[in-house]
């Protein structure tokens, strides 16, 4: 049994302690003081590093969508096809032919967005995904958009009666239903993000200065495997909450 | 060994930063627009563009196989007139030839006729200048014999007189 005077000794002759911190407050802005608090009012490292993100989604997009030819020349041509049929194609095997135009680009740049920032993580860059703040921005996109198919498909009128379908005293969890999805969908996403940074950091840490190979291979999972597995389960999300929403569906 | 959540200048673990919340939003905008704009719409357009294209080609092919066919079968009819119109030519020429076969022969028999007609009566003719000499002959011969017998010379006039008479009673026998 150790005593706490051991505990002790063992946290002081430790060389560092382990320790996960928040998004750096990246850029302060001290005249949203007044607004948000002194701790929020800045830009923190999570959207300095979208922003990275949003640099190289723009040049790729870019590279991969100019000078297309009806008879394709290169690889460059066949890639930017396949990501905008995929896309396409996923959300028309989702949610139907009649939301392939308006759902396409928005699944297609959420989960780029999605899986990059994912990623960022193995540039030394720390994760905009592992930010409740982040996921929680796209969780609230969902809900109204998922507000939105509710009132346009059923009329507001339909929309506030399902509330209490199929009895009335299901009123508090339809209400709890409601909000229940996207904060689960924002959690998930963040969780698991988050979760790889504090077990990468753990591993690194226990490992000490023997931390060769161990380390990459298994950042290759929870950076890379879980990037494309939480990113494709978060636009899944997305659409069929929208088209659960969808009262003529 | 602890776990610290909030050290130094950064925020806490779990935090709600509403910041990060509206530059995220802007950001997903952005991006979106960016994804639309450069790779959605192109994408789309030449996609949209190569279906218009393949599938007026195929149109096109199908017209084009049609009015093959339909040649075809215009040649085949126009090439079946014009066997029977050289049918109808060589027949034609068969029977002309025919008829002027007949023609040639029966024109050939028509001068072969004539000039048995012509040959005869010339024929007839040198018979009766045959006959007529030999009578204008035997006339002389006889007017020499007559002379023999008479030793005299009657006059010409009833001399021949007599001779013709004589002549025409021989010519009758």
């Amino acid at each position: 049994m150790m005593t706490p005077e051991l505990i002790l000794m063992a946290e002081e002759s430790a060389a560092k302690t382990f320790t996960v911190e928040g998004p750096l407050r990246s850029i302060p802005l001290p005249f949203l003081k007044d607004i948000f608090g002194e701790e929020n009012a800045c830009i923190s490292e999570s959207i300095v590093s979208q922003w990275v993100v949003m640099i190289i989604l723009a040049v790729l997009f870019f590279i991969l969508g100019r000078n297309l030819k009806l008879k394709p020349e290169g690889k460059r041509q066949v890639i930017a096809e396949w990501i905008v049929g995929f896309f396409s194609g996923y959300v028309e095997e989702s949610m139907g032919t009649r939301y392939k135009r308006s759902y396409g680009p928005y699944i297609g740049a959420l989960f780029c967005f999605c899986i990059l920032s994912c990623l960022m993580g193995l540039f030394g860059l720390r994760n905009p995904t592992a930010d409740i703040s982040v996921t929680g921005a796209w969780a609230i996109i969902t809900f109204i958009l998922v507000l939105y198919t509710k009132i346009k498909t059923g009329g507001f009128k339909g929309y506030m009666k399902s509330f209490i379908e199929p009895m009335p005293f299901m009123l508090p969890f339809n209400i709890i239903g409601d909000f229940a999805n996207p904060i689960s969908q924002a959690m998930r996403l963040f969780g698991n993000n988050l979760s790889g940074i504090v077990i990468g950091g753990l591993i690194y840490y226990a490992l000490g200065s023997f931390a060769i190979a161990v380390p990459a291979v298994l950042s290759l999972y929870f950076d890379l495997f879980s990037a494309v597995i939480q990113s494709y389960i978060f636009v899944t999300l997305t659409m069929s909450y929208v088209i659960m929403a969808d009262a003529d569906a | 060994m602890g776990i610290t959540l909030l050290a130094g200048d950064t925020l806490q673990l779990v935090n709600i930063n509403f910041p990060t919340i509206i530059f995220t939003l802007i950001n997903t905008l952005i991006i979106l627009l960016i994804y639309k704009i450069f790779l959605h719409k192109p994408v789309m357009k030449i996609l949209e563009e190569r279906k218009q294209k393949i599938g007026e080609e195929m149109k096109a092919a199908e017209d084009a196989q049609a009015a093959a066919e339909a040649m075809k079968t215009e040649y085949a009819e126009k090439l079946r007139e014009s066997k029977e119109e050289a049918a109808q030519i060589v027949s034609a020429a068969v029977k002309r030839a025919g008829e002027r076969e007949n023609q040639i022969i029966a024109e050939a028999q028509q001068e072969a006729a004539d000039m048995k007609k012509k040959a005869e009566e010339s024929i007839e003719l040198e018979k009766k200048k045959a006959i007529n000499e030999i009578k204008d002959q035997i006339s002389d011969i006889v007017i020499m014999a007559s002379e023999k017998v008479c030793e005299k010379e009657i006059s010409k006039t009833d001399n021949e007189a007599l001779i013709n008479k004589f002549i025409a009673e021989v010519g009758n026998e």
